[in-house]
This record gives C-alpha cells, sequence and structure tokens, in this order.
C-alpha cells in the first residue's frame, strides 16, 4: 500500500468511526430529536462522542446536543479578523447587536464554535455558528438535532402561588461550564442572592436528582473567610482539581474528590490577580510534559500560571497586591475568551483597535 | 408581493408565508428559471465593507424562485428596523438595491421605574443595588452607564462596580443587579487592600443612570435617572428573623399582616424569600407589598385571617442590604465566635395561632 492509499484508508476509517460515534451520541445518552427550546446562548464546553453542552443563561438549562462527531482533522491554524462584523453580515444584524458568548473547539474535528445572542430584549436570538478549517461560517440548525437537557436550579421558594403564571425576576446566569470525567461542572451566579453554588451533573442527564450543590468557601484571606460566585474556572489533571477565579478576584484551587453532594469544599487561594480587573475566561494546557493555565483577565495582561507553582504555593494567608504563585505575562492583547485548538494550539478571541474582534490561534510553544 | 416592474428595474418588497417572513425581489434576470449566482442579501450598513472583503459571507438563509420572482428567506428572522440591501456581483460593478424592515409598533423609550434600595441610608459594604426599567434593555451597557458620584467633593468613584463576564439581569431584562466589587468589600482580599471599600463612610454618593444606556431597540433611556444614600457604618451580621417585630392582625380581620425589620432587606429577596404559610404548610394567597427603605413588609391575605395557626416563613437565602443572611455574615471575622460558622441552610418557620379580636367570642 503506498502513502496515498493509506491516507484513503485512514480517512474511511474515520469517516465510520464518526458516524458510529454520532449515532451513539444520541441513542447511549438519552437524548431525543427535536428542537430545543433554548432562550438564550452562553458558556460552551465538549463533551463525550462531540456532544455539545451549551447553557442557557435565561433559561437556567444546559442542553446537550449532538452536532456530530465531525471528521477527524488536524488542527489548522485559525486567523480570523473582525469577527463581530463577519457574525453581523451572516446573521444579519448591526454589529452593535452581536454579543459573541463564548468559543470552543470540537475535539477530535478541530471545529470552532461560537455562541452568540443577535439582538437583545424580546427580540434577543440565540444563534451557535460553526468556522470549519476554511474559515466558513455555518449555523448549527436547532430546529430538528438530537438533545438531552437539565435544569440548572430551581428557585428555593418559588413554587408558591403568589408567583404562578408570573414570570420570576431570579434568574441563575451560568457563568462557566465544563464537562470532565462524565461530570458536567456549572459555575452559576444569581442575579438576587449571593452564594457560591457550584453544581454538579453527571451526564447523561438523568433528572435533578443528578444536581448536586456545593457551597464552595476560601478560608485563606487571614483572619476572613468569604463566599463568592465563581466567574471562570477549568478543570485540570482528571483528579477532581479545579482552578477558578472568583467573584472577589483571587485565584483559587480545590479538589472536588470524594466531596459529598451539599458539602462544603474548601479551597486554597493560590494567587491575587490584583484590583481592577476580572478573570473572564481560564484554559490548561500541556506544554513540554508540565500543565500550565492561561488567565485572560478584563484589564490585566493575558497571565501565564504553571501548575507546578500551584501546587507548591503555600495557600495565601494574607492577600495582597499582585502575590502568590509565580505568573507570566504573555503579549497577546486584548483577549476574552480562550480554548484549546487540539493539543498543540490555542485559540484566543482579542479585541484589537486594528482588526477588531477576531480569533488567532497559538501554537502552545509560544506562549 | 412586488409586481414585476416593467421598466427593468427590482422592486424589493416583504412577504409572509406560513408564518416566515421572506424578502421578495422582483425584476431580476433569472438564470434558468433559478435565482442568478451572486445574489445576496446583507445588512444595508455592511454593503461597502462587503465589497473590500470577499470573505465577508452574506446572511445565512435561502433564494428560491418561483415564477418571475425571487424569495430570500433568512435562517434567522429579519431585524425590525434594520435596512437590508439585495447585492447582485456579476461581471460589472455589483448592483445593490435596500429595503428597510418596518420597525414594529414603536413604544416609548425605556425609563427608570425604580433604583433599589430606596433606604436614604446604605451601609458602607453595601452589595448590590437594583435598577428596574420600564421595557427590556440592551446588555453590554451597564458598566459605562451607570456612575457613582461623591456629592461633597463631586468626584466620580472609579471602578465602584463588579464587571464580570455576563451581566446579571432578570429574564425579561428589565431589572439589572449591580453588584459593587465584592473584591473591594471583603477584608483582607488583595482589592480592598490596594484600593479600599467602594463608597466612602460619612459622605453622600449619588447612583446616576446616565441615558448611554439603550434600551432592546437601540434607543437611549427616556432620561437619566439617580438616587442618593448616605453611607454609613458597615453591617456584618446575620440576618436575624427573631428580632423582627411581628403584628398579627386578629383572627376574623383581613387586614395585612406587618413585620418590621430591625434593618432594611433585600428588596428583591423580600417578593419571595420570605412567606405565610397555613396549618398544613401550604402558602397562604395573597399579596406582598414591601414598604419604601425596605424595612416594612406586609402580607396582604386573599381571605380573612382564621385562628391559625399560621407560619412566617423565611428562607435562608434572604439578605440585607450588605449581603448577610440568616445563615452567613457577607465576610466572616474567624475571631468572632458569634459569627461562626455558618448555620444549616433551612428556612426559619415562625408561627403563631391568631386570638379573635377583643370583644368579640369566639
Amino acid at each position: 500500500m503506498d502513502r496515498r492509499e493509506l491516507m484513503t484508508a485512514g480517512v474511511a476509517v474515520a469517516v465510520t468511526a464518526t458516524v458510529a460515534s454520532a449515532a451513539k451520541a444520541a441513542a447511549s445518552y438519552g437524548m431525543t430529536k427535536g428542537a430545543p427550546d433554548i432562550k438564550s446562548v452562553g458558556p460552551l464546553a465538549f463533551g463525550p462522542a462531540g456532544v455539545l453542552f451549551v447553557a442557557d443563561p435565561v433559561g437556567a438549562k444546559v442542553f446537550a446536543l449532538d452536532v456530530g462527531a465531525g471528521r477527524a482533522m488536524a488542527a489548522q491554524p485559525v486567523s480570523i479578523d473582525k469577527l463581530d462584523m463577519r457574525l453581523a453580515a451572516f446573521l444579519g444584524a448591526a454589529p452593535a447587536d452581536i454579543a459573541v458568548r463564548d468559543v470552543a473547539v470540537q475535539p477530535g474535528s478541530n471545529i470552532v464554535f461560537i455562541s452568540v445572542m443577535r439582538g437583545s430584549g424580546a427580540a434577543a436570538v440565540p444563534a451557535l455558528v460553526k468556522i470549519d478549517a476554511k474559515g466558513e461560517l455555518s449555523q448549527v440548525a436547532l430546529t430538528n438535532i438530537a438533545f438531552a437537557q437539565t435544569t440548572v436550579e430551581k428557585a428555593p421558594g418559588l413554587d408558591d402561588k403568589r408567583t404562578a403564571g408570573r414570570q420570576p425576576l431570579r434568574s441563575v446566569t451560568v457563568t462557566d461550564l465544563a464537562y470532565t470525567d462524565g461530570t458536567v461542572l456549572i459555575a452559576g451566579a444569581s442575579n438576587e442572592e449571593f452564594t457560591s453554588a457550584f453544581r454538579r451533573v453527571a451526564f447523561p442527564f438523568n433528572g435533578a436528582a443528578q444536581l448536586n450543590s456545593l457551597e464552595i468557601f476560601h478560608v485563606s484571606h487571614g483572619r476572613f473567610e468569604t463566599a463568592s460566585p465563581i466567574t471562570s474556572f477549568v478543570p485540570y489533571g482528571g483528579a477532581g482539581s479545579v482552578l477558578a477565579a472568583y467573584t472577589c478576584t483571587p485565584l483559587v484551587q480545590f479538589s472536588l474528590t470524594g466531596a459529598a453532594a451539599g458539602s462544603q469544599v474548601k479551597g486554597k487561594s493560590v494567587a491575587d490577580l490584583g484590583p481592577g480587573s476580572t478573570p473572564t475566561d481560564m484554559l490548561h494546557f500541556r506544554q513540554g510534559g508540565e500543565d500550565y493555565f492561561l488567565v485572560a483577565n478584563s484589564r490585566h495582561p493575558l497571565m501565564k500560571v504553571a501548575r507546578r507553582d500551584i501546587d507548591k504555593q503555600e495557600a495565601l494567608i494574607k492577600q495582597a497586591d499582585h502575590v502568590g504563585a509565580a505568573r507570566k505575562e504573555l503579549p497577546q492583547a486584548g483577549v476574552s475568551r480562550l480554548a484549546n485548538l487540539g493539543d498543540g494550539h490555542v485559540l484566543m478571541m482579542q479585541q484589537d483597535p486594528a482588526a477588531g474582534l477576531s480569533l488567532r490561534s497559538y501554537a502552545v510553544e509560544t506562549l | 408581493m412586488p409586481s414585476r416592474p416593467s421598466d427593468g428595474s427590482v422592486v424589493l418588497g416583504w412577504v409572509r408565508k406560513r408564518g416566515v417572513d421572506r424578502l421578495s425581489i422582483a425584476g431580476l434576470a433569472l438564470d434558468g428559471g433559478k435565482p442568478p449566482r451572486g445574489l445576496a442579501v446583507l445588512p444595508a450598513d455592511l454593503v461597502q465593507h462587503a465589497l473590500k472583503t470577499p470573505a465577508l459571507q452574506p446572511l445565512g438563509g435561502r433564494f428560491t424562485a418561483s415564477g418571475d420572482h425571487v424569495a430570500f428567506t433568512p435562517r434567522l428572522p429579519f431585524v425590525a428596523g434594520l435596512t437590508y440591501a439585495v447585492m447582485l456581483r456579476g461581471e460589472g460593478e455589483p448592483q445593490v438595491w435596500k429595503i428597510e424592515r418596518p420597525r414594529a409598533a414603536a413604544g416609548a423609550p425605556a425609563e427608570v421605574v425604580a433604583i433599589h434600595p430606596t433606604a436614604p441610608e446604605v451601609p458602607l459594604n453595601l452589595l448590590k443595588i437594583y435598577v428596574q426599567f420600564s421595557a427590556p434593555m440592551r446588555e453590554g451597557d451597564a458598566a459605562e452607564a451607570v456612575e457613582v458620584r461623591r456629592l461633597d467633593t463631586g468626584e466620580l468613584l472609579e471602578d465602584v462596580f463588579f464587571q464580570g463576564r455576563y451581566e446579571l439581569w432578570d429574564p425579561e431584562r428589565r431589572r439589572l443587579t449591580l453588584l459593587l466589587d465584592p473584591g473591594r468589600i471583603k477584608r483582607g482580599l488583595g482589592p480592598h487592600e490596594a484600593m479600599g471599600y467602594p463608597l466612602v463612610e460619612g459622605t453622600t454618593v449619588e447612583v446616576r443612570v446616565t441615558d448611554r444606556f439603550r434600551d432592546a431597540e437601540g434607543r437611549p433611556l427616556a432620561a437619566p435617572a439617580s438616587r442618593r444614600y448616605r453611607v454609613a457604618a458597615p453591617i456584618r451580621e446575620h440576618v436575624d428573623p427573631v428580632r423582627w417585630r411581628q403584628l398579627w392582625p386578629a383572627a376574623g380581620a383581613s387586614d395585612p399582616l406587618e413585620v418590621r425589620f430591625d434593618r432594611p432587606l433585600d428588596h428583591a429577596m423580600l417578593q419571595h424569600a420570605v412567606r405565610v404559610t397555613d396549618a398544613d404548610g401550604a402558602p397562604l394567597p395573597g399579596r406582598v407589598e414591601v414598604a419604601p427603605e425596605e424595612t416594612v413588609w406586609r402580607f396582604h391575605p386573599e381571605n380573612p385571617w382564621g385562628a391559625g395557626p399560621y407560619s412566617l416563613v423565611v428562607e435562608p437565602m434572604l439578605e440585607d442590604l450588605a449581603g448577610n443572611s440568616p445563615i452567613r455574615v457577607f465576610d466572616r471575622d474567624l475571631e468572632r465566635p458569634e459569627d461562626a460558622p455558618p448555620r444549616p441552610a433551612a428556612p426559619i418557620v415562625m408561627s403563631r395561632a391568631l386570638a379573635p379580636a377583643a370583644g368579640k367570642v369566639a
């Protein structure tokens, strides 16, 4: 068999595997075909067999969508300028009415998925847009797709007859979402009470009973203990370890292993990234056989932190500006979203004065 | 459907078929009965950009030809008030025709209905402000459009509000929740150490919602709105329902139950986190009223009160203005045992049997 034949055979195998796994996704993950009632789109994450998890902040649900596992493709470099303009043209709206909510890359196919809200208020329309290796946009049809769903949270006290038939004002915005080891991890923030509720839902979804609720306290601020919603987090290492950024800035490492539902998990503050900025996204990647994290910030530069520095960091006792695990500032400016593009690249959504909103990939060895 | 013009010009129009709006294009030369190649629909403002950037994809959707008309059905509904362009790129100069999508019957621009808390005095560690609008609003403006000014010096206070990944709205996008930066409120954290509290104790501040805020249709607010607060000492203790004064009406009366708090509580949560249940634990039908300044809560029963017993049930999530709740002090001092540890997250139930009004015989 010459090289060309070998490649053809390889593609044929990949295609067969894709079809099989897509069918498996629908059947074995409890999905049914139809039109999911997605009211809004927010954070994205990929699960097994290319299943896409989409958080619906308005509907307070997480949907699992069978978007097809796609054909296995090596990661191609991505460089897309004026993403907001391109989405506005494609979705038919003014650029000011386009809000990109999240970016994720499907493992294996390396297709980029973007969650976008077009317009706002009653006229707001959610959209999921795919970008293929050639930079071509297409929309994920949400009218006839295999899906499953789970409710993020039922508000306590709202079962009340007084509120029946009225739209409750309280909502839980899903601030970040991840999938690891058969579990969807969900961080949310309420528009009313201020708690650090963090949820773990087994996938396939199996009713509300699968919902775990964890209160997370980070205790290491010297004399003070605080609870706070998580704005962004990333699981790593496959053993229940999570690195999280809180509404009150510090980076906290905690372990979910053995944590019973409803219990408090005491996290370890490992870094304080300083005032006036909010972490907007986090990512885990491997470089030279070691684990690293990227933290995108609303005002501070993009930061890189090594896992070894987090592991050896003593829990911070006295928080002060820019303390804790060593971090390196990276030159990529205006980064608001991060996604792994295969093992070898990181995709960044950047706001740039010249290129506008852009998507660019960077090889991990350059970071 | 617009009729095909005889002079060779192209006429655009809107048609609705099976509940879906389409853009109808009359007067195009068809390509063997099919829509011509190089035909595209775009938001009109992006036409110049599309001409310079060949990679810019036009609206997702489908062209169909029927008789001598072409119709475009978009993947997503057309946007009211937006002008669309039909562009035909062929051999020569691109040809462009434009049409505006009719605006929905325009209501009045949105205005601010309320800013909560309405208490004139707030603690230094005030955690939340709610802004209630009359109509759905556009997201993404909050960081720029809400200001806090110190009235004695006129100074605009910086970085007062937390700016997260997403703004916190109710499902209809009429009520915005603004968090004062918790990193600056919580003692011991880096932002607190570096910048101090977002507010200044002993001063009066003005929270101003400016008309940079846009409603869902992109129009500025009808008028700016503001509220002033005196900034008092911080509050760091549990919300304790046992300290509330409960004024229960007599059995047989239809008066409201009145509960007076020892401090202002969260306006939003008072709507649903306090309720009255009957002897079986079922919520009593009636209406909740939160009096101005958020220190008095009234429950107007639908039916006259019986003998009970009734219960006043308080959800553990209920917060005061500084984020303290019955189960948690907002930032807990580990050296104060009275604040420790977080209490069980169960509703607090206070039961009461009602006596008949004096003079009446049971």
